[in-house]
């Protein structure tokens, strides 16, 4: 379903993507774990073109994403960005439209959808993603838990294949926490595809079907989670779980 | 002969005595602003500025400051064309026969031409001495002298006009359509215009060779113009497409302006103008600059041999309004109540012409500034430098030269474009630039996540922008700004200067001519707080209900 061959990123002289290859199945949900500077986030963020690479290249279905700018990078991260959603660390909520608003906007205004359907489809969402009942209300009212939530409803709502999710409760609190891990947890088991960039050891451990852990622009190390936590292979595996368990 | 008494200030004149000369018990408002101007320049010069001090003061001093406009100021006073530092003219001539005579040295002051009298009333001057028209409203404020010059009115026209080669052709054009004539603005010629009712439409400029310009350019729809012949003769090389039409009219009289209570000064300054027309001197000046003509040698300024003026009095009053002598010689100043009832619903008029300047001119600006700011910061690199330049020209020049260049560069190269609309887009254009800064800080007060939320969600660049970024940044801007909406409504004044009559143009006019000075600021005062006020709380209001964790 995606898959990134070879992936290579530097910033001048530094390189923070070092040739990263992964794939991804449909259904599957898969998550990056690594210490901060690692590149995982960097290398979730390639996958939509939100981060240029120098080299390699990304498959999204059947469309091919090269790291040349030009018109044919463009027309590719045009399709893959209607078919491969994102949740943000910091929500990224619209502040100037309401719930609903937020959730039908891309639908509305990047599919042509219509809006009386649009606006049925967000209320099924904001219902799944248990805030049916704060349609018409301001984001910066609502608490980081449920802002998060109307994300995940936002990006549900352009029916993506996939789902990105960009560190999604770093900055939450662990109440905040659980509303949006059990949201995600529902998701991954409707068979939702997702790549999930996280510090979360208990949903990588109960959620995950694959567990990549990334150190220094590289894959060190890639498993199921049984294989990952139980016995892990790597210098760099065991010093990184026995740091998150430290903090 | 005795200088002393043939010069007083009340020598005899052909029929009725001339107000100019003879101290007819002043109305009582322009004594009672005149004490206040007194008593208020008193506590800042209290040695030089007590009534009958004039003459000491400049004899004391050993300078005589005299005041003129040197802008557009041929053949009166204007900067050499050999060395742009030094000023020629028959007036600078004349100050410094003036000054000689009184036995001190001239020196020039520089001031607006319809400002000139003001800045005497303030202490900058001890005489305005620059094509000042005998008029009954000056006689009686201030301290006129012997006339210097007897100027006639030509009516000027475009050579190709065969709609107008006569003053018939513009009193009853064949066509119908009004003629469009242009004036100095408070000058004899404009007073002259107005006599003639409402068969031409006037418009007032600020500069004379302004007012010839816009006849050769057809700009803003003026088919000729009404000017001070002298001023004609000066200029006719440089605006070679114009000619004279029919004679002269409207004959006046220059006269140099003292304060009213410095009756020794005028005393000495018409003496010095007799002395030099007694002994040729002020013919060689005015030959000098191709002034001496008819007019001067067969009137002989109008004095006879013992300096006693007996000039045509209808003839010169004739200038101001013809076949209304009556309330001619019955001039006085208005003021108080009265001068409001008068003149409050033209001042009122003109604050709806300020208006409407403003709202039309600032959401161009906005619009304009808005698309400034979006190219300079998400636009190709080419048109974003293209921005950022337009933005440093435009701010870095000043919106009097805007309005200048867009109203008589646009017609140079073809574009009509009216008075009105040009003070509108010389006012969005200057006020764009401010418009784009505050745009710039609005769209970069937007985190970046906001336009990653839209890419991500598949939204291309212009419509992420549309729909997400600028709406945001809208809100952010919405204070600035309404303030900077305020100040535009009080730079509408600047579009005087391209004749564009608004409040504050408006107010000089009255002002000038009741001596209402007082009273009428006080309108134009509360006219321009009555149409900012209501947006100061309106952006008050807006910074309250858009600070920044308010979404409504």
């Amino acid at each position: 379903m995606i898959s990134l061959h070879n992936i290579v990123k530097r910033y001048g002289q530094n390189e923070v993507l070092r040739g990263v290859s992964l794939s991804v199945a449909k259904g599957e949900v898969c998550v990056l774990l690594g210490p901060s500077g690692s590149g995982k986030s960097t290398l979730l963020r390639t996958i939509n073109g939100l981060e240029t690479f120098n080299s390699g290249e990304i498959q999204v279905g059947d469309v091919t994403l090269r790291a040349e700018p030009g018109a044919a990078r463009d027309a590719a991260l045009r399709q893959i960005r209607q078919r491969v959603g994102m949740v943000f660390q910091q929500f990224n909520l619209f502040p100037h439209r309401t719930v609903i608003q937020n959730v039908t906007e891309a639908p509305i205004h990047v599919l042509k959808r219509d809006p009386e359907e649009a606006r049925q489809l967000a209320k099924t969402l904001l219902d799944r993603v248990g805030l049916g009942d704060k349609c018409d209300m301001w984001p910066s009212s609502l608490s980081g838990g449920q802002q998060q939530r109307v994300a995940i409803a936002r990006a549900l709502a352009m029916n993506p294949q996939a789902i990105l999710f960009d560190e999604p409760t770093s900055a939450l609190d662990p109440r905040m926490t659980a509303e949006v891990t059990s949201v995600m947890t529902d998701l991954a088991r409707s068979g939702q595809t997702m790549i999930v960039v996280t510090h979360a050891m208990g949903f990588a451990r109960t959620v995950a079907n694959t567990v990549h852990i990334l150190h220094a622009g590289t894959i060190a190390e890639s498993g199921s989670p049984q294989q990952i936590f139980e016995s892990p292979q790597t210098e760099v595996t065991r010093e990184f779980l026995a740091e998150a368990k430290r903090a | 002969m005795d200088a002393g008494t043939s010069y007083s200030p009340r020598p005899h004149f052909g029929r009725a005595p001339l107000p100019a000369f003879v101290s007819v018990p002043a109305f009582r408002s322009v004594l009672i602003l005149r004490a206040l101007a007194i008593v208020g320049a008193c506590l800042l010069w209290s040695i030089d500025l007590q009534a009958g001090e004039g003459l000491k003061r400049v004899l004391q001093r050993g300078i005589l400051i005299w005041g003129a406009d040197q802008e557009g100021g041929g053949p009166f006073v204007y900067p050499s064309a050999a060395d742009p530092n030094k000023l020629e003219g028959f007036e600078v001539d004349l100050a410094q026969v003036l000054a000689d005579s009184i036995g001190v040295r001239p020196q020039f002051q520089q001031g607006q031409w319809e400002k000139l009298p003001d800045l005497m009333e303030r202490g900058d001057i001890d005489i305005v001495l620059n094509g000042y028209e005998w008029t009954p409203s000056r006689a009686e404020r201030y301290g006129v002298s012997l006339p210097y010059y007897i100027y006639e009115l030509q009516l000027l026209a475009r050579k190709d006009d065969k709609t107008l080669t006569s003053w018939d052709d513009l009193i009853n054009p064949k066509d119908g359509r009004k003629k469009r004539v242009s004036v100095l603005g408070g000058s004899a010629a404009n007073d002259y215009l107005e006599a003639l009712g409402d068969k031409v439409q006037i418009a007032r400029f600020d500069g004379t060779s302004d007012a010839m310009r816009a006849v050769e350019l057809n700009a803003d729809g003026v088919d000729a113009n009404l000017q001070d012949l002298p001023i004609w003769i000066f200029y006719e090389q440089g605006f070679p497409r114009l000619t004279a039409i029919g004679n002269p009219v409207g004959r006046g009289y220059y006269v140099a302006m003292v304060r009213k209570n410095e009756p020794e000064l005028l005393a000495a300054v018409n003496k010095a103008i007799f002395q030099a027309l007694q002994d040729g001197t002020l013919r060689k000046i005015l030959a000098k600059y191709r002034l001496w003509n008819t007019t001067q040698m067969m009137r002989a300024l109008e004095l006879n041999p013992n300096g006693e003026f007996v000039g045509d009095i209808d003839g010169a009053k004739s200038i101001e309004v013809e076949g209304e002598k009556a309330t001619e010689e019955t001039f006085h100043a208005v003021s108080g109540w009265e001068v409001i009832r008068q003149r409050g619903w033209l001042l009122t008029q003109s604050a709806g012409m300020t208006v409407l300047l403003a709202v039309t001119a600032m959401p161009l600006a906005i619009l304009i500034g808005l698309i400034m700011a979006v190219t300079r910061r998400y636009g190709p690199w080419l048109l974003a430098r293209l921005a950022t330049a337009y933005v440093e020209l435009v701010r870095g020049t000043p919106l009097v030269l805007q309005l200048y260049v867009i109203f008589f560069l646009l017609p140079e190269i073809g574009i009509a474009i009216n008075a009105f609309w040009a003070a509108v887009f010389g006012l969005a254009i200057n006020y764009s630039a401010y418009e784009a800064e505050i745009y710039r800080a609005g769209l970069q007060a937007i985190p970046k996540g906001q336009l990653e939320a839209a890419e991500a969600l598949g939204f291309g660049k212009w419509l992420a922008l549309r729909r997400i970024i600028i709406p945001q940044a809208t809100r952010i801007v919405i204070p600035p700004v309404t303030n900077d909406f305020i100040a535009l409504f009080k730079d509408t004044a600047v579009c005087s200067v391209i004749t564009v009559v608004e409040l504050s143009k408006q107010y000089y006019i009255q002002a000038r001519s009741t001596g209402a000075i007082i009273e009428l600021g006080i309108l134009t005062g509360l006219l321009y707080l009555a149409m900012s006020y209501p947006l100061s709380l309106l952006a008050a209001r807006l910074e309250r209900q858009l600070s920044p964790d308010r979404h409504i």
